[in-house]
């Protein structure tokens, strides 16, 4: 029997209409193939699924209570529903429990990628009805001093996201929780300082929160500068990796990074300093004028015109008194191709030598 | 060997670091130890499990009996489940506060309340000055002269022992199944004495074997569910302590059905005793080759390693139990994949409960015909009841399934107190809420009891007579839900908490129908969409409450009144 | 890269060698944990016990620089067991008679002694990576950064030939490149040996390419000259250089001989973002455009070529290094150099890149792929050498063991390791720039075994004097089991320790590549004075301008 031939066999009805599924997936795949908006508020698609928001329940055929479609395999043959009007109630019930476990919904979306998905979903459910009052779950962490990731667990909604995106994906394990049931509490180890745990700050949890709890600290820092946030999709300045981010701005301001979730180098991860360490390219210490250099070994701002004819001046005299063979040019591992490729030709179209290096040999 | 210095943590890492299920004896014995479990012992354990630690910290901290403070085992822990409430568990508690007692749910001593867990040992009493070390009560003779299953030779002197099971037939079965029967002999016998699971989901326990049998994978394993965490439950200890190689005896045969060569006990932390007399059983087996290698001198092999629970109700769950023996976070596990296929180290496992197993012994030597006669109306078999609370006579009784359940409650056990009338009764422990009025016409069977909105699972029931408050009732059970909630699933994690706000007035509307409305709404969620039982069944207890005493939720939450006559 | 990063979470068994990727490529060891997850075996090799090691299922923390007689061993032990691929030797090799026969003498017993761990865990490191299939090999500067560079590779090479785990998914043998485009400067033809595209400057039909779309007929043919020789040439052949963003003076070796050397050219023009240690001792300094400001494209580790885009203006008057250089260019009549845009400077590469020849600016824009893309429809090559070997076999290389250009002795009795940590970057030109980074690493220390720290009279924060034959630096002592006995570690991040003052005792004879890793030092207590009082964060060093 031939694979595809197996392929071929595999349907199942969703919502009435008959859906084609691999060996393997799970209903929740299956069902956002088909553009399905499923809710849910634990799921991570590069995680293991975790069943935990039960958000996602569907009705199946001949089951009797409804199943989490993120961790209940397709069938052949299945038939499922996903948005009857009972499973709707049973959706905007458990909204308004979580609603009634936090200190507040709305939150900025510089906290983080996912910040903005309870709000959300609240809101597609009319979930602010004030019921189920009672304890909030969670405490915030005040003394963690660390200037990198807020610890405001009075919303955290305890899905785990941050605990299993530590292990599966960045494979620190150094996220945790404590105790259990409502009085469930996201920590390190010994309930302590994140600088005193296996935390490397690469800010996964962060970005994987689907309330906020888990926050940006340094994005954070623009939220009440005006504008509207812009996102520019780029790639990480820092090891060879070659991680995608989309770059935070407001106006002509850099104010933080957030990983790209379908990065191909990097799936959504990054570490501290392709997460954190952006600010130097705003940092007031960058060279903002051409500098020459006077007798006396003082550096002197000028304008482009004259320093360019500085510098080609010298390479002048030099090609004159010393011939070619007397320049010699470094590039740079860390900019652009273009600057790279003219390094090279500045020196072969030149000179016509190959004095051209860079520091991969430091 | 108290002579002698306590041993190293190296020396115990060594101990257990290459023994199956390696965590939980490791942090006892270092518990143990040190009376509490230090970051530096957390760390080493770390280290020799390669557990990161962050995930050692947590699990740790989901058990109730571990403690993280100094001289926090030796402190009194004292039982406020809902039957000792009952009989003044909360009074000892104040009581006991100087000593630093703090409260534990359900010990599972509901037949003499009220126990207490210090250091090593179990203490029972009702006032600090009778504090006392106690055997297990021994279930009576039978009131009803039925014939009995598991307990028919409970009551003999030394059945405890080796010399005692084997004087009054014991391992004759499993000597005649490895010497004379294949497994698919075995698997037979089982499956047609229609034995269902008796931890309360009744399952075929035939089916189940034979699917094991049938899986691909080695090594298998037997695991016992000895965490007899539901409260109002007892009846596994009843067997372990006066019983043991009866429930070894089964293991050993279910191992020998499936092809396992391992068998686990998951032994709940509240009975430190029983945990004695298993490891003492269990030494005796070896030392007899009843276990180990070559048993009984032919080619079957089959070890059992025990081991103790932390103080987790959830860990009863069977997902959550195989996590905790594998020094996981005790989640429970999604399913499927089912135990049968992917259990302990996700290698096709059985997960039995004590007295399925115990169960086994008797069905091989007498047939499975005698067994299934042994019920009444056509059910199969008997099943232990726990009865306890306001009842003259509580304890451990083996009734015929299909025996009515006021034939239990007044002729063998004595009916309630002298001018009292029974007003509720629990069932399935809490898990099935109450049964009041004329649902209490049913028998013990689960289509009778299911009928009546509730089920009879693992057999525990609490009688509640006319003076009690049953909305106070309600709150403890839900209290302990709330308490043994594992935090993974919303609805339970949060509905639990919500519900026991809602019955001692902490948070809730105060309109009677907006609280109904809540109250339901929230135990619709979690009876839809938990991810395991708990959730499922923690609103039994509500449901039947709003069913049952309307008059009393009424009073409670209008006029604030207590519910006491 | 021979293969890909998503490949990282594939292989049966992982043997790191000389990378802290931990640290230095986090992201990229997500996928080995990932790995590890799933069961898969993780040799690791590395004078420190780095986070890896913890990991690992064998750790052999070799001494420095005798990677080459542990590789051996571990080839003497797959052969000892004929756990070969025998069938890829067959088709795909050349050499393995020669190179087999060469093995015999290589015992872990002899291994052991030159590496200073036992023949059992070299036996065992064999045994799992030749059983591995497939089986992946990581290494990093640590490999690269001796005089014995190549031969390190070359090593590695030979593994992973006689087991044949190249051109497969999963395995392979991955350098880890350090810097985001250091791939791609490569690949521009930023580097003396090659033209844009890897080809080698002696390569005829490649020079008459080149100096034709150059217009240089008097191109040369061959005549490379390394980064090392041209820094020892400055005041002598060479007096001129443009830097394009390097902190050399910091970054390099022998810091002393490297200022000394740029101090002497005649005409120093430096592009860069910040004032740097180098910038200073320029002529000309020119402002760049930095990362977010910059429309361009780079190329990662495992070869995929990817679009940088900006996002904000730059400060100032400073402009992108491509302009830069065009207009010095124009200035000096240079032809070719009329680029309105980064799509012309790149298109122009493409044009003349055999690996590149199948992309261009707007296909960058659109997706990214890894080279070779030797045509408009090809869709990368996300995994090198499944069919053959770009020169045909895969060649055995006969190899031996050589000692480290600098041994330990009496006078110098310490061997020095150098690396990077987690939260700095280089020569923390940016991540010193980076607010909160000093939250987790304000300074830098010396890393020492806590039985030498003791054996020493050092405490925790004492001042320390490392000497090597080439200078000292002052630093802060920290000990720590991740060091073995005999063996300190420190990062050349810190400007006020420059590490490098230390360094550079060789160089690699073919690639001219820095002995970095490793140096004999000698430790001593630095004198109490006021100075040592002084916030470590001052710059401190007598040879500190």
């Amino acid at each position: 029997m031939s694979a595809t031939a197996t392929e071929r066999e595999l349907t199942m009805t969703l919502d009435g209409e008959a859906v084609g599924f691999r060996a393997g997936e799970t209903i929740y795949q299956v069902a956002q193939r088909t553009k399905k908006s499923i809710p849910t508020l634990c799921y991570d698609e590069r995680l293991e699924a975790f069943g935990a928001c039960r958000l996602c329940v569907v009705e199946v055929d001949g089951v009797k209570a409804p199943v989490a479609s993120c961790t209940t395999k397709a069938t052949a043959g299945m038939v499922v529903r996903t948005d009857s009007p009972i499973i709707e109630k049973y959706r905007k019930t458990l909204l308004e429990l979580v609603v009634s476990e936090n200190r507040e919904v709305d939150v900025s979306p510089l906290r983080g990628f996912a910040s903005q998905e309870f709000t959300t979903l609240v809101d597609r459910y009319g979930a602010r009805t004030g019921r189920f009052k009672g304890r909030q779950s969670g405490t915030s962490n005040k003394t963690d001093d660390n200037p990198f990731i807020l610890r405001d667990y009075d919303l955290c909604i305890s899905c785990y996201r941050c605990v299993r995106v530590c292990a599966e994906q960045e494979g620190d394990y150094a996220i945790t929780m404590m105790n259990r049931g409502f009085g469930t509490q996201i920590t390190t180890e010994f309930n302590g300082r994140l600088k005193d745990s296996a935390c490397t700050f690469c800010g996964q949890c962060v970005q994987t929160c689907p309330t906020g709890a888990l926050a940006d600290k340094k994005a954070l820092r623009a939220a009440d500068l005006p504008g509207e946030i812009a996102k520019t999709r780029t790639i990480c300045p820092y090891c060879g990796v070659g991680c995608s981010v989309d770059l935070l701005t407001k106006g002509d301001r850099l104010i933080g990074v957030q990983p790209a979730m379908d990065g191909p180098a990097n799936q959504g991860a990054l570490c501290i300093k392709g997460q954190f360490a952006f600010d130097f390219v705003q940092h007031d210490d960058r060279l903002k004028k051409p500098l020459v250099r006077q007798p006396d070994g003082s550096f002197k701002e000028t304008e482009w015109d004259e320093a360019l004819d500085l510098a080609a001046a010298g390479f002048r005299r030099s090609l004159k008194e010393h011939g070619r063979r007397s320049i010699y040019g470094i590039a740079s591992g860390r900019a652009p191709h273009e600057a790279a490729y003219s390094m090279q030709k500045f020196i072969r179209a030149g000179f016509g030598t190959h004095y051209i290096d860079n520091c991969s040999r430091a | 060997m108290s002579a002698h210095a306590a041993p190293s943590t190296a020396d115990l890492v060594a101990r257990w670091r290459d023994e199956p299920a390696p965590l939980l004896p490791l942090l006892h014995a270092l518990h143990d130890r040190d009376g509490f479990l230090s970051e530096d012992a957390l760390r080493a354990v770390s280290q020799a499990l390669r557990i990161p630690l962050a995930d050692l910290f947590g699990t740790v901290t989901f058990y109730h009996h571990f403690s993280r403070e100094p001289g926090g085992l030796n402190k009194p822990r004292i039982c406020t489940g809902n039957v000792c409430c009952l009989h003044g568990g909360n009074e000892l508690l104040a009581a006991l506060k100087s000593q630093g007692a703090t409260a534990m749910p359900c010990a599972g001593r509901c037949d003499e309340p009220v126990p207490v867990l210090r250091g090593h040992e179990q203490l029972v009493g009702t006032s600090a000055t009778s504090l006392a070390a106690k055997p297990t009560p021994l279930p009576a003779p039978n009131p009803g002269g039925c014939e009995e299953c598991i307990f028919e030779s409970i009551r003999e002197p030394g059945r405890a022992t080796l010399e005692g099971y084997r004087r009054t037939g014991g391992y004759e079965a499993l000597s005649k199944a490895v010497r004379e029967m294949t497994p698919t002999q075995l698997l037979a016998l089982v499956t047609e004495s229609k034995l269902a699971g008796r931890g309360g989901a009744g399952f075929p326990t035939g089916v189940k074997w034979q699917a094991v049998a049938d899986a691909p994978g080695q090594p298998k394993s037997i695991v016992c569910n000895a965490d007899e965490g539901e409260p109002g439950c007892f009846k596994d200890r009843a067997i372990m302590d006066y019983d043991p190689h009866a429930l070894l005896e089964g293991m050993a045969l279910a191992g020998f059905a499936t092809g396992a060569p391992r068998g686990f006990i998951y032994l709940r932390y509240e009975y430190p005793e029983t945990f004695r007399i298993l490891e003492r059983a269990i030494a005796e087996a070896e030392k007899a080759g009843l276990l180990g290698v070559n048993i009984l001198g032919g080619v079957f092999n089959f070890t059992i390693h025990l081991r103790r629970g932390a103080g987790a109700y959830i860990c009863g769950e069977e997902g959550s139990l195989l996590n905790s023996l594998e020094g996981k976070h005790p989640f429970p596990r999604n399913k499927p994949p089912f135990p049968v296929t992917h259990g302990f180290e996700n290698l096709p496992t059985a997960v039995n409960n004590v007295e399925t197993l115990a169960s086994v012994p008797p069905i091989v030597r007498k047939g499975a015909a005698w067994y299934r006669g042994l019920g009444r109306n056509a059910h199969a078999g008997t099943k232990l009841i726990s009865l306890s609370g306001d009842i003259q006579h509580p304890g451990n009784y083996e009734v015929p399934i299909g025996l009515p359940l006021k034939t239990l409650l007044h002729d063998w056990a004595g009916g309630p107190q002298t001018g009292r009338t029974i007003q509720a009764v629990t069932m399935a422990g809490l898990s099935g809420g109450f049964l009041a009025g004329d649902a209490l016409d049913c028998t013990l069977d689960e289509p009778s009891i299911r009928g009546k909105g509730s089920f009879l699972g693992a057999g525990g029931i609490i009688v509640f007579d006319d003076s009690r408050d049953m909305v106070a009732a309600a709150h403890a059970a839900m209290e302990f839900f709330a308490h043994e909630s594992c935090g993974k699933c919303f609805p339970c994690r949060i509905g639990t908490q919500r519900l026991t706000e809602r019955l001692n007035g902490e948070a809730g509307p105060s309109d009677l129908a907006a609280w109904t409305q809540e109250v339901r709404d929230i135990g619709t969620v979690m009876r839809a969409t938990s991810a395991c039982g708990l959730g499922m069944a923690a609103p039994f207890v509500t449901d039947s409450l709003l069913k049952f005493f309307p008059e009393q939720v009424d009073n409670y939450v209008v006029s604030k009144e207590p519910n006491n006559r | 890269m021979s293969n890909p990063l998503a490949d990282m979470a594939k292989p049966d068994v992982i043997f790191c060698i000389g990378t802290n990727m931990t640290e230095c490529h986090p992201v990229a060891a997500t996928g080995l944990k990932k790995a590890m997850a799933r069961g898969a075996k993780l040799i690791v090799a590395d004078p420190r016990r780095i986070k890896l090691a913890e990991l690992a299922d064998v750790y052999l923390p070799i001494r420095v620089g005798s990677d080459v007689a542990l590789l051996l061993a571990m080839a003497h032990v797959i052969e000892r067991e004929g756990l070969m691929n025998r069938a890829f030797i067959e088709h795909r090799t050349a050499g393995w008679e020669d190179f087999r026969r060469n093995l015999k003498a290589f015992t872990p017993e002899w291994a052991a002694a030159i590496c200073e761990v036992p023949a059992a865990d070299i036996e065992r490191a064999g045994l799992i990576y030749g059983r591995g299939r497939p089986a992946a090999i990581y290494y990093t500067l640590g490999i690269t950064e001796h005089i014995c560079g190549v031969d390190n590779v070359q090593s590695l090479c030979n593994l992973a030939l006689m087991t044949g785990n190249l051109g497969v998914e999963g395995g392979g043998i991955n350098p880890m490149r350090g810097q985001n485009n250091i791939q791609g400067c490569g690949d521009c033809g930023a580097e003396t040996f090659v033209f844009p595209g890897s080809v080698k400057i002696d390569d005829v039909a490649a020079r008459d390419k080149f100096a034709n779309a150059y217009q240089r007929p008097d191109l040369d043919l061959g005549q490379a000259m390394t980064k090392v020789t041209g820094l020892q040439e400055c005041g002598k052949s060479i007096h001129a250089m443009l830097i394009d963003g390097e902190n050399t003076v910091v970054s390099d070796p022998d810091r002393n001989h490297c200022e000394h050397a740029l101090k002497s050219l005649d005409h120093l023009v430096v592009i860069d973002i910040f004032m740097t240690e180098t910038a200073k001792l320029a002529h000309v300094v020119l402002p760049a455009t930095a990362w977010a400001e910059t429309d361009g494209v780079a190329c990662n580790t495992e070869r995929r070529v990817q679009r940088l885009r900006a996002a904000v203006p730059p400060p100032g008057e400073a402009k992108p290094d491509w302009w830069i250089i065009a207009e010095i260019a124009k200035r000096l009549g240079i032809p070719g150099f009329d680029f309105q845009s980064p799509a012309d400077v790149f298109n122009e590469l493409c044009s003349l890149s055999p690996t590149y020849g199948g992309l261009d600016w707007e296909r960058v824009s659109r997706e990214s792929l890894n080279w070779p893309v030797p045509t408009k429809d090809h869709p990368g090559t996300p995994i090198l050498h499944t069919e053959g070997f770009t020169n045909g076999r895969g060649r055995f290389m006969v190899l031996g063991y050589r000692d480290p250009a600098e041994v330990v002795d009496d006078a110098f009795p310490v061997w020095l390791t150098t690396g990077r940590r987690l939260q700095s970057y280089h020569t923390r030109t940016q991540t010193g720039r980076a607010s909160g980074i000093d939250y987790l690493l304000s300074e830098e220390s010396l890393e020492v075994n806590p039985a030498d720290a003791e054996a020493w009279g050092f405490l925790d924060g004492d001042w320390a004097i490392v000497t090597s034959r080439r200078g000292e630096v002052k630093i802060k002592v920290r000990s720590t089991d991740r060091s073995p006995r005999g063996t300190v570690f420190a990062s050349f991040s810190f400007a006020d320790v420059p590490v490098n003052n230390l360094t550079g005792s060789g160089y690699d004879p073919t690639t001219h590549t820095a002995e970095l890793k490793v140096c004999a030092v000698r430790i001593e207590r630095a004198p109490v004075t006021l100075e040592s009082a002084h916030d470590p964060r001052e710059p401190e060093n007598a040879h500190a301008r």
